[in-house]
């Protein structure tokens, strides 16, 4: 397996994600741009460039026409991904710092940070899939969370619920329509953010990251903690590959206590675990710094991970990495194949 | 594959040259083989006017893939941005490829990259050393220098005073106590240092303690008599390697003739190899003698 490393940014990693055909990679970071690349060979097709501060979080329509990504200078913007035209900008109180699509991609959440008086706040934006399209300006919904901020957001199956991920640990449940809560659920220790919730391919159920050094497996529907990924530092990301059925989670002590120890105890390696048996099968080195995200590939090739040392590396996995099954898993696909 | 079967420039002047001074070539041929491939077949003469026959089989192989159609309209778009100036393909300065990493999934990685961290010179150097052609500068033994047993006690192997100094040091080697006191003579007249327990050709007490190879495992190491003259280290080494990882072998040779005398030491890193390599070699054939081979006694 050897790795692509892209180098187009200039500080922190803080967000990479894959189109649905997994050929285009997005990554943003604190230096205020966004690039783009093929994943297949790490060429950087393009830059968005407009934000004014640094970005936080950025997600792909599923038609793969239009990005939108959110900053802190307190903006959500919409980009044409074809020639890096910015489509549209939304004025928020504070800084973005999660955005996310919904399955059709014509819905898209917003989650503000709690700052200078406000509430940290979910917004609901309607989206048309479209560069020539007039958006609109009026949020279709705000959820605002008096208790805890939220820190990650997404979309459930067909757009039922809202699911976020909070500061104090919790995962709260909203109604994708109305956004009244349904569930509140402390599943990570107290006071240890989420620091990242992607879901399964189908959206029936995420993962969670947390600073409490753990990943869960949660369903979207009840908020049942279905897998729990113990490991021996805190995350920031966490992420489920498709085809095989695995996680990977990333992360690495806090980035102000990097200069302190060597890259060897930071602990700057993506962990893969076995989705279904939770062991820890094996780890992927390279970062000098801690991870800040990681994405899979929904086509299960590749997987790629951003840390704080300002690199993007994408891997694609060799013959091994399919091979691996565990001995049930291989005398059930016997029996199947006999069949 | 396409470019093969033109010239490059550099050919072309070579075909002037050629057929302008000298008879004229037969054509290019070219056959269709039966197995889908190709075979050119091309005259011309080298720069010393002979005529060379170049045969080239050639097989296209069309590698077709499927690929979705949106990603395959994406990969005809322009840079833009940043990289708008870009010429097609990664650019060098945002996209490098990483040293390679081995990543094999299991359930007991931990325990496997354990292993090896914690016991990197036994099993894993031996089974590392068994094909690989190392040589130690000072006992010519099949190990890095660094890990030779003897690298605190001998020089290495150019330096003849010393190596004198060590053979004198060879178990029961006959004539050890001579050579030594000739060593250290000699190291005497340079006007170097020389330990008080070798001075004046001392052989008490004091020497054995401080003995050079005080630490030498003799119960592994074998002698090996009616060798014949001719014989060469590197020979025996190959013999007795077969057993095991041989540590240092000597062959006793004359000063002067530089012909062996007939008994060498073979030692092993591990004294079961020495064991088996004492049964199997006892008797042996080699170089029109027999060999006879037993444990070193301890030096008197």
């Amino acid at each position: 397996m050897r790795p692509i490393l892209l180098s187009g940014h200039e500080r922190a990693l803080t967000q990479i994600k894959y189109n649905r055909e997994g050929d285009l990679l997005f990554s943003v970071s604190k230096d205020q741009i966004i690039c783009v690349w093929f994943a297949h060979n790490g060429e950087r097709l393009g830059t968005y460039r407009g934000h004014q501060g640094a970005i936080w979080t950025i997600d792909v329509d599923p038609t793969s026409t239009i990005l939108a990504s959110g900053s802190a200078d307190n903006t959500i913007r919409l980009w044409d991904i074809k020639t890096g035209k910015c489509l549209k900008t939304w004025d928020f109180p504070t800084a973005v710092k999660r955005v996310e699509f919904n399955e059709d991609g014509t819905k898209l959440l917003g989650v503000t940070e709690k700052r200078m008086g406000h509430l940290g706040t979910i917004v609901v934006l309607d989206v048309k899939i479209d560069v020539e399209a007039e958006q609109d300006d009026e949020k279709v919904m705000t959820i605002v969370c008096e208790e805890s901020k939220a820190t990650v957001a997404g979309w459930s199956y067909l757009s039922k619920y809202i699911i976020a991920g909070h500061e104090d640990g919790s995962v709260s449940q909203y109604d994708g329509k109305t956004g009244d809560l349904i569930y509140n659920i402390s599943i990570h220790e107290l006071n240890n953010q989420l620091t990242d919730l992607q879901w399964s391919q189908d959206r029936t159920y995420f993962i969670t990251a947390s600073k409490d050094k753990t990943a869960k497996l949660v369903s979207a529907k009840d908020l049942e903690v279905m897998k729990t990924y113990p490991s021996d530092t805190p995350l920031n990301s966490a992420t489920i590959t498709p085809k095989k059925d695995f996680v990977i989670l990333g992360g690495g002590q806090a980035a102000m206590d990097v200069t302190t120890t060597s890259a060897r105890q930071g602990k700057f390696e993506a962990r893969f675990y076995h989705k279904i048996f939770e062991d820890e099968i094996g780890r992927v080195r390279g970062h000098f710094g801690p991870l800040n995200t990681v994405a899979a590939d929904p086509t299960g090739k590749s997987y790629a991970s951003g840390g704080e040392d300002g690199y993007v590396r994408i891997h694609h996995f060799d013959k091994g990495y399919y091979d691996f099954m565990y001995e049930v898993e291989r005398e059930r696909q016997n029996k199947l194949s006999a069949a | 594959m396409a470019a093969q079967a033109k010239h490059d420039w550099a050919d072309d002047e070579d075909l002037e040259d050629t057929t302008t001074t000298v008879a004229e070539l037969p054509p290019m041929q070219k056959i269709q083989n039966k197995d889908g491939s190709t075979t050119i077949i091309e005259y011309r003469y080298n720069d010393d006017g002979l005529k060379v026959k170049t045969t080239r089989r050639i097989r296209y192989i069309t590698h077709r893939e499927v690929v979705n159609p949106l990603v395959a309209e994406r990969k005809s778009w322009a840079k833009f941005g940043a990289s708008a100036k870009d010429p097609a393909g990664p650019a060098v300065d945002t996209t490098s490829v990483g040293e390679n990493i081995i990543f094999r999934p299991s359930t007991n990685w931990r325990k496997e990259a354990k292993d090896e961290s914690k016991d990197p010179n036994a099993q894993a150097m031996k089974d590392k050393l068994k094909d690989k052609k190392v040589k130690c500068r000072i006992c010519n033994g099949e190990h890095f220098t660094a890990r030779c047993p003897y690298k605190d006690t001998m020089a290495p192997i150019g330096e003849a005073g010393d190596v004198a100094a060590g053979m004198g040091d060879e178990p029961s080697a006959a004539g050890a106590a001579g050579v030594a006191s000739q060593g250290s003579a000699g190291a005497g007249k340079k006007g170097s240092y020389v330990p008080p327990a070798l001075r004046g050709g001392a052989r008490g007490e004091g020497e054995r303690m401080g003995g050079k190879f005080g630490e030498r495992d003799d119960l592994a190491t074998l002698r090996v008599t009616n060798v014949s003259e001719m014989a060469e280290e590197q020979e025996l080494r190959d013999m007795f390697e077969r057993f095991g990882r041989v540590t240092r072998v000597f062959l006793a040779k004359d000063r002067d003739t530089g012909m062996a005398k007939g008994f060498a030491f073979i030692s092993y890193a591990d004294r079961l190899d020495a064991v088996k390599a004492c049964e199997k070699m006892d008797g042996f054939g080699f170089r029109h003698l027999i060999l006879r081979v037993e444990f070193a006694k301890k030096a008197a």
